[in-house]
């Protein structure tokens, strides 16, 4: 990548959208490439009504841990695709705000990293606001981010009348991002989401703040009712194959199910790629 | 697919089997490390036989003697060597039959041999025989023993086929020349019968033609003295007839006339009764029968058609030479009746001469006819025995097919074959290829996709991106070790094969 492109990259995702760790946080052991501040109520580079969720971001490490890209790693082409997928998604909305349902054709194809990491590279822009709510109800992965995973998510918020939708959007320690979890496990969750509170709670999202993207992490394609109905919901649609490990009937049988309207495409996933090995 | 996408492809897909593809190269070096170890030793014996039918003979002999074709050389050498005999020599000579083998073991280790040996032609007159064994020894004398014993078959063979092919042109010869004195015989018999008719030959048609007109003219001739003759006959007859006639009744009417004159005289003296007159009258009278007399004999004659003639007509000078005339044509005649029958039968004896001529030429034509077939096919044959006694003789006397070791057997020093550095480099060069061949078959049949833009192609939708496997801090440590580990993996494989074929080079094992 040339200078000038990092150079707009940074401008792009607001003054080097250095990762904001308080001084002291737990288990935050400083990267190359992460800003130390001090402690503060309000940060700059975050959305004024977003700050209070914000207190205490991850670190890079952190971050790595749990495979979410950074913007600082601009050069790593993992962070590159990332940013041309949000890129092309906007450029499809229009610039407004739209609802990505991202599925796999097949149960470990890495539907929810890419989910996580599509969100994660909206939040890098400091004018948008991602939110990740985790639709895989049988086998959830957002949980993973948080530290609490005992809090309440979405099957909470379908079964309990009196849980108001604030409370399940959770800050992950990413700046701009937030999630809402699939919640505990239950049996017959399929119907959830016809419900009318599944609708209300989308368009709830979707309309509150016009700079937020909403990522669904859906089922894999086994389950092509939960999909069929997702993808309603959604804007846009995502398939997730992955190399070496997807087979051309997976994926006819998953482009079969959703309307081409939606398809935005699919996303070739895990490509073996040497790393630079310093 | 482009090539560089499947190389890419390729390369992507050996970093991601990395373990497989260097457990392959590791498997692969080790197996070639032990079939190198084990590959048994093998020494070749050769030796070059020259085979020389250009002698100085040859061109002396050019076209008479056949020499073999030396296209055939190598696979009559190989079907000489592989013979049974000549096997079953080496198979004693080799020390094979120490052990007492069983047919089928015999049988083996013959097919071994022969898979062992290589008869070859260097050239157009140079026959190779390299033959493999594990002992070097054995390899030497054996390969010396094929030499030598394929030398003694084929002159045996040669000069067995020669002299077989003189036997048989010679009683080929005898036989023509049986048949060619039979006819020559049947042909001098012939001749000596039809001598006769051979001589003037070309004649017989002049001579017949000849004959005919001479006896046609001599007929001719008879016809004309018959006719003469008849006439004579004639005139001699009528000659006599009328000379008597008219001499007798003459001689009686001058009687008459003279009586008549002398009873006139009386008349007039006498009267009729007067003796004298009346003797006269009867004298006339009967002078008058006299005559009439002599017309009835000769009427008579003419009548019988004999005619006697009388002194009177003999004496006639003409009647004389008619009748000398008539004995002259009658003489004639004779003569020409006699020519006719001889020439008569000289036409016969050509006619019947002609006719034996025309037979036999027949059958001259025929014995001539087989007499000259024989004899072509005889002086051909002769020529041709002559040929294949030259052969023989060639052969007999090592003239035709020589032999001479152009390149005599040595004993071996070093095993040939692939060596084990060859197995060793092989085995290097099999592990990077064998891998690389098993993924391109993976890349190829394994259904499960490892190139993104076949997604695109096969179900027309986009790809909208392709995301590379994101390292994280601890993938990237536990990686670093990894590939530490397997490329020591592969130096500690290619060292080790190394240091192995230093080992067995130094021949310290």
């Amino acid at each position: 990548m040339s200078k000038i492109e990092k150079a707009l990259n940074r401008a792009r995702d607001g003054r080097g959208n250095l990762q904001v760790v308080p001084v002291g946080a737990a288990g935050a052991t400083p990267s190359p490439g992460t800003a130390i501040v001090a402690d503060s109520t309000a940060h700059p580079e975050t959305i004024p009504r977003m700050a209070k969720g914000e207190v205490r971001l991850l670190s890079a490490g952190d971050l790595a841990q749990r495979g979410i890209i950074q913007p600082q790693h601009s050069e790593d082409s993992a962070v590159q695709v990332f940013r041309d997928l949000r890129t092309k998604i906007i450029q499809q909305g229009h610039g407004k705000n739209a609802v990505i349902l991202v599925t796999s054709v097949s149960k470990g194809c890495g539907s929810s990293f890419i989910a996580q990491n599509l969100g994660a590279a909206f939040a890098f822009d400091m004018g948008k606001t991602a939110l990740l709510i985790d639709c895989n109800l049988r086998s959830p992965s957002v949980y993973k981010l948080l530290a609490n995973a005992a809090a309440p998510g979405l099957t909470e918020y379908f079964e309990n009348p009196d849980l108001d939708i604030e409370e399940i959007i959770r800050p992950v320690g990413i700046a701009r991002y937030r999630v809402i979890t699939a919640g505990k496990r239950r049996e017959i969750l399929e119907e959830h989401f016809t419900s009318e509170k599944m609708k209300h709670l989308m368009d709830t999202l979707r309309r509150r703040y016009q700079e937020r993207f909403i990522i669904m992490d859906g089922p894999p394609m086994s389950k092509i009712a939960d999909i069929r109905i997702l993808s309603d919901l959604a804007d846009y649609v995502l398939v997730v194959a992955r190399y070496g490990h997807s087979t051309n009937t997976q994926i006819e049988n998953c482009l079969n199910a959703i309307s081409d309207r939606k398809l935005l495409g699919v996303v070739f996933n895990d490509e073996p790629r040497i790393p630079r090995i310093r | 697919m482009l090539p560089e996408q499947i190389a890419k492809a390729l390369i992507t897909e050996s970093f991601h089997s990395r373990r497989l593809v260097v457990t392959i190269f590791v498997i692969v070096n080790v197996a070639a490390l032990i079939v190198g170890w084990l590959w048994p030793k093998g020494y070749t014996a050769s030796t070059s036989i020259l085979v020389d039918e250009r002698t100085i003979i040859q061109p002396l002999m050019a076209g008479a003697a056949v020499a073999t074709d030396a296209l055939d050389r190598s696979k009559n050498a190989r079907e000489v060597i592989f013979g049974r005999r000549i096997m079953d020599l080496v198979l004693e000579y080799g020390g094979w039959l120490q052990t007492q083998p069983s047919v089928e073991e015999r049988e083996f280790i013959i097919e071994e041999i022969k898979k062992r040996t290589v008869i070859s032609t260097v050239g157009k007159n140079i026959l190779r025989i390299e033959y493999r064994d594990v002992d070097p020894e054995r390899a030497f004398r054996v390969t010396g023993k094929f030499a030598e014993l394929f030398m003694q078959e084929s002159i045996a063979a040669k000069a067995a086929e020669s002299g077989a092919a003189f036997a048989f042109i010679e009683k080929q010869t005898q036989e023509y020349q049986d048949k060619l004195t039979r006819t020559e015989q049947e042909l001098k018999e012939l001749r000596s019968s039809t001598l006769d008719v051979r001589a003037g030959e070309g004649e017989v048609t002049t001579r017949l033609n000849d004959l005919y007109k001479r006896i046609d003219a001599a007929m001719q001739e008879l016809r004309e003295a018959e006719v003469k003759g008849a006439s004579l006959e004639r005139q001699v007859s009528g000659e006599a007839e009328s000379t008597a006639a008219i001499s007798r009744e003459g001689q009686y009417r001058t009687r008459i006339a003279e009586l008549q004159s002398k009873l006139d005289t009386l008349r007039l003296s006498y009267r009729d009764t007067h003796p004298d007159v009346v003797q006269v009258k009867q004298q006339i009278q009967d002078l008058t029968e006299g005559i009439n007399a002599e017309r009835a004999r000769r009427e008579q004659l003419k009548g019988s058609g004999r005619s006697e003639p009388d002194e009177a007509v003999v004496n006639n000078p003409i009647y004389q030479q008619l009748r000398r005339e008539q004995s002259q044509t009658q003489g004639t005649i004779e003569a020409l009746q006699a020519r006719i029958a001889e020439l008569q039968r000289q036409l016969q004896t050509e006619v019947s001469r002609g006719k034996r001529m025309h037979s036999g030429d027949a059958r001259l034509a025929e014995l001539t006819r087989d007499y000259q077939i024989n004899r072509d096919i005889y002086q051909d044959l002769l020529r041709r025995r002559e040929n294949a006694r030259v052969s023989m003789n060639m052969d007999s006397d090592r003239q035709g097919l020589t032999f001479k070791i152009q390149e005599p057997v040595t004993l071996p020093q070093a095993p040939v074959g692939p060596r084990f550095l060859h197995f060793v480099l092989g085995g290097i060069l099999l592990g990077v290829v064998i891998p690389i061949g098993f993924l391109c078959l993976r890349l190829q049949f394994d259904p499960r996709i490892r190139i993104g833009s076949a997604i695109a192609v096969a179900h027309k939708v986009p790809i909208i991106t392709v995301v590379p496997h994101l390292w994280s801090p601890r993938e990237l440590k536990g990686l670093r070790w990894e590939l530490a580990l397997l490329t020591l993996v592969v130096v500690a494989t290619v060292a080790a094969s190394a240091a192995i074929s230093a080992i067995r080079f130094t021949k310290v094992l």
